[in-house]
């Protein structure tokens, strides 16, 4: 049974939903993330997208090494009402052992997108722009093409490419780190 | 921001969500109710609406008695993930100290509408209905009307009844506790 009308939800700061993950509202095993104030759930991984994600990550790695660390389907802080876990994001390098991944620490973040690109484009693609992310990328395993957005302002990117096969694409932070788009979608 | 593109959301059992009010995560001066596992805001309450409640309050007391209890916005385990806050929910007579009241204790529920028509006609009617609450009366401030539905089955109510100007009202449980719909929008 759907609630079919609308009313408005309760939303719930990043305080908040951490103290929900320690007292065991939340448990380890919800797949979840806060996401504008709203605790959504992730949608289940299909192969495409868990192996596109495993390329990225397989290549991101050999080609950056040390420069950066490539965070996989982990927790970035959105200040004040999100924690996305992006597929990937790129941190710079520190320990995050003590303080969490914020906007600040992250000059990439990378979306798989299968069933969920219509999240990715917006709510998504806002999020990750208002908090000022350098860039974005949406890897759609539906259409083996990567979109990347640059330069964010406002609610949106000012800059938007669709790079398909043949093509190759480099993170704007490490220009020789081109990656084949084909070798994602492999 | 509204996320406009849908995603499941995490719902909470009634358990959770109990446990958020012990933890301070939801605090007393949140008016929320849990819905189908969602917490949502309630609206805020205009003086036609609180006016109804408390005309409702005093002829139901005055006719009713002390044969059942009269709670005014009070919260109802409706199991497994509900736990409404009716505008006025005429219960058995017992000790509520101890356990909380839940829907076999329910003998009337109303709801006072005004901006909340629709979701209190859907959602709310769905959500009794299946709990098998025997009688929900749904007050319209906007044409000084009383929707009378009786006869839980399924999802809905057999039986709909629209009193207006006139006419009057009795609850099911006490056909003596008669109430002139006039009353009620004074």
């Amino acid at each position: 049974m759907a609630v079919d009308v609308e009313r408005a939800r309760r939303r719930f700061s990043i305080e908040e939903y951490e103290k929900m993950a320690a007292t065991g509202i939340l448990a380890q095993d919800d797949r979840v993330e806060l996401i504008e104030g709203e605790i959504i759930e992730m949608s289940p991984i299909g192969d495409p997208h868990a192996a596109a994600v495993d390329n990225l990550a397989h290549l991101l790695i050999s080609r950056l090494g040390e420069r950066a660390r490539v965070r996989v389907q982990g927790p970035v802080r959105v200040p004040p009402r999100s924690i996305p876990q992006p597929d990937l994001a790129l941190l710079r390098p520190r320990s995050y052992k003590r303080e969490a991944a914020t906007t600040t620490d992250v000059p990439l973040v990378i979306e798989v997108a299968d069933t969920s690109l219509q999240f990715d484009r917006t709510v998504k693609l806002r999020l990750y722009a208002r908090a000022g992310i350098p860039e974005y990328w949406i890897a759609d395993v539906n259409t083996d093409t990567v979109e990347v957005y640059r330069s964010p302002s406002g609610e949106g990117y000012t800059n938007r490419q669709v790079l398909a096969h043949g093509e190759s694409v480099a993170p704007l932070a490490f220009p020789d780190a081109a990656i084949p788009i084909e070798a994602i979608f492999f | 921001m509204a996320i406009d593109v849908e995603r499941a959301r995490r719902r909470f059992t009634i358990d959770e969500y109990e446990k958020m009010a012990a933890t301070g995560i939801l605090s007393e001066d949140d008016r929320v109710e849990l819905i189908e596992g969602e917490i949502v805001e309630m609206s805020p309450i205009g003086a036609p609406h609180m006016a109804a409640v408390a005309a409702l309050t005093r002829l139901l007391i005055g006719r009713v008695g002390e044969r059942a209890w009269l709670w005014v916005q009070g919260p109802v385990r409706v199991p497994p993930r509900s736990k409404p806050q009716p505008d006025l929910a005429l219960l058995r007579e017992r000790s509520y100290r101890r356990e909380d009241a839940t829907t076999v204790d329910a003998l009337l529920f109303i709801e006072v509408s005004d901006t909340s028509l629709q979701y209190d006609r859907t959602v709310k009617l769905r959500l009794y209905a299946e709990a098998g609450i025997p009688e929900y009366w749904i007050v319209d401030v906007n044409t000084d009307t009383v929707e009378v539905y009786r006869s839980p089955s399924g999802e809905r109510y057999g039986d709909r009844q629209v009193l207006a100007h006139g006419d009057s009202v009795a609850p099911l449980a006490f056909p003596d506790a008669v109430i002139a719909v006039d009353a009620i929008f004074v």
